[in-house]
């Protein structure tokens, strides 16, 4: 899996990168409006990580001039605008998906891995980790070919988790994934613990293990071996 | 009171009063001259009946009219010179009193004295008298009848310019990018006025968007190191895995990273509400937005265990999508904050306003505060204390009225749709 990350400010692409490269996935790195167009024309991408303000251009032009020659590339704009008009404007031209900046990595990661999923024509919608089989089309998951029976919020923890297999994750990454950022936080920690507490419970029931690891009450863990 | 009312005022009291006073005034010289003329021409009588006595040593045959009479009697008293008197007397005739001017002089014919009265009725005199009164009370109608005239018509449009002006800088707001720029005037002071304004409404509008700018430069500039922070802390976090200390402190700048994050936006939201012009156009159904926004909420109601009761009527107004649901979602997330576990709350929703009641857990909030920034009531709260200056700002900039009430140990907040109370 190929991903261009299109973003001027040096550290903010070289932690994408490094997060990305650690989830399996072969980065490249843009930092201005002109080598990212060089890079567009000659390369495919699964997915490109569009920062809408660069120096030399801006990141719709970009985005515009992938959608008329025909790329295929999925994108995600990634702004520090977070005007309603720049999001709806990105998403009419041919966006995937937008994320307002300052966003956590394990977020990106997730809606990078969705995007690539929805691009891929080849039936592949099953995500397998260990015993557990996630139909990211149906969103059902079996354990050993038993079915879970899952809530909405417990499926999306766990595809999260899955995703970001072998991934330290912070209560508030996964507050901001499930409910995004509008609600009172300290209360919102109390139902991530609930559900987690849920999720072990049905996959050791389904005959499953356990793979969330909790780390010092402060942040969870998806181990896979 | 108009300016000009009250300067007319002013004026019609001056002018009645000056009108009073010189009438007066004139009512006596006008008296003085009459009866000066009047004893001029008594003077004249006795001095044509004293030429006649010298000619003819005999008295004059009189021919009294109504305004003049003479009497002439025998008598022995001396009047040195003459006198003159003044008196009333009833007319039989005209059946009403008046005055008369009298002169008494001596006479000798033939070694005869008389005493000769010549009347003259000041009846002429009052006439006169009576229709200048008349006249000046006709006059002081007149002027106060023109002024009017003069108000209702010339002040009106020579106020015009100025009432243009008002309204002008009534109906302009900062947002508009259009330049204030009010026309020069005939009139001076006019004219001067419009001049003022224009040059500080251009100092004010530079200013403006001069700030404005830095507002959202600053703003926008700010999210991209937030991010960078966010992003290390997140790599951090996987290299700090076995070291709990070290977990630890990382999580605590990630929990100081999106504090700043939500004030960040918050502010960034209440900016750019009050900068931009909203059009509050699209049909939103408030009801269907209420509900919606229960059920995302539902988990918090069950954990806090809190009744909740509604009188949701359908409901659809002219809005702007994305701020009815700033709106609705703050109002909700507010009450739930500050309802205590075990409570109740009751949302009523129709074509009116919008109420949500709560049970209160401190008694009420400071009314004159709530919808302050950073106003919180409780100093160790996880909210910013912003979200109902949000809310107070997409009312006013909506035309909505927000009030806020407590009763039976409940908060009530209270958003009507038409602002007239």
């Amino acid at each position: 899996m190929k991903l261009l990350i299109i973003e001027d400010e040096h550290t903010l692409n070289q932690s994408m990168a490094a997060f990305l490269t650690a989830s399996g996935y072969i980065c490249e790195s843009a930092m201005d409006f002109h080598s990212a167009l060089q890079k567009i024309e000659v390369y495919e991408y699964d997915c490109i990580i569009l920062d809408l303000m660069l120096p030399g251009g801006s990141g719709l032009e970009l985005l515009k001039h992938l959608k008329e020659n025909n790329k295929t590339d999925g994108v995600i704009i990634i702004s520090a605008k977070d005007s309603l008009h720049d999001k709806i404007e990105g998403l009419q031209m041919g966006a995937d998906d937008y994320l307002t900046k300052p966003f956590h990595l394990s977020e990106l990661s997730v809606r990078v891995a969705s995007i690539i999923r929805r691009k891929q024509f080849n039936g592949k919608s099953v995500i397998t980790l260990g015993d557990i089989e996630i139909d990211t089309v149906a969103q059902t998951v079996q354990i050993k070919g038993t079915m879970l029976e899952l809530t909405q919020k417990e499926y999306q923890l766990l595809l999260f988790f899955v995703i970001n297999k072998n991934r330290v994750i912070s209560k508030s990454a996964i507050a901001e994934h499930l409910w995004g950022d509008d609600m009172d936080m300290a209360s919102n920690f109390d139902f991530i613990y609930a559900h987690i507490k849920n999720l072990r419970k049905k996959i050791t029931v389904a005959g499953g293990e356990d793979p969330i690891k909790s780390l010092y009450g402060v942040g969870y863990k998806l181990q896979s071996s | 009171m108009k300016l000009f009312a009250k300067y007319n005022r002013f004026n019609i009291i001056a002018t009645i009063f000056t009108f009073m006073v010189g009438s007066i005034a004139f009512y006596f010289v006008m008296h003085y001259i009459l009866i000066r003329q009047l004893d001029e021409s008594l003077h004249g009588e006795q001095q044509e009946i004293h030429e006649y006595v010298e000619i003819h040593q005999q008295l004059p045959e009189i021919q009294n009219t109504r305004h003049q009479w003479v009497t002439i009697e025998k008598t022995n008293e001396q009047i040195h010179k003459r006198r003159i008197i003044s008196y009333d007397f009833y007319n039989e005739h005209e059946r009403e009193f008046q005055s008369v001017r009298q002169l008494q002089f001596n006479l000798n014919v033939n070694n005869t004295l008389y005493l000769v009265k010549v009347n003259k009725s000041e009846l002429e005199t009052e006439d006169i008298l009576k229709l200048m009164v008349l006249v000046t009370i006709g006059m002081i109608a007149l002027i106060l009848f023109l002024n009017l005239l003069i108000n209702r018509k010339i002040i009106s449009r020579l106020w015009q310019p100025f009432y243009h002006t008002v309204n002008a800088v009534k109906d302009y707001q900062l947002n508009d990018r259009k330049p204030f720029l009010l026309p020069a005037e005939p009139i001076d002071e006019f004219n001067l006025l419009n001049e003022t304004l224009n040059h500080l409404m251009q100092n004010i509008s530079r200013d403006y968007q001069v700030l404005k700018a830095f507002n959202e430069n600053a703003s926008h500039e700010m999210q991209t190191p937030l991010a960078v922070i966010r992003s290390k802390t997140e790599l951090l976090l996987q290299q700090t895995e076995w070291n709990e200390e070290a977990v630890k402190q990382v999580l605590g700048i990630e929990d100081g990273i999106r504090k700043l994050t939500r004030l960040h936006q918050s502010l960034l939201l209440l900016t750019k509400i009050e900068h931009t012009k909203f059009e509050f156009n699209e049909p939103v159904t408030i009801s269907t937005l209420i509900q919606q926004k229960l059920e995302e909420k539902q988990e918090l109601f069950e954990s806090r265990h809190i009744t909740l009761e509604t009188h949701i009527l359908p409901l659809t107004i002219p809005f702007h999508p994305h701020l009815a649901e700033i709106l609705i979602n703050n109002l909700l997330s507010n009450a739930i904050k500050y309802t205590p576990v075990h409570g109740y709350m009751h949302i009523t929703a129709d074509a009116e306003s919008i109420v949500f009641r709560n049970t209160a857990a401190n008694g009420p909030l400071d009314a004159g505060k709530i919808f302050q920034r950073f106003y919180k009531a409780e100093q160790n709260q996880e909210g910013i204390g912003l979200g109902l200056s949000i809310v107070h700002e997409i009312c006013r900039i909506g035309g909505f009225r927000i009030e806020y009430s407590y009763e039976k140990d409940q908060h009530i907040f209270t958003i009507y749709f038409k602002n007239n109370p």
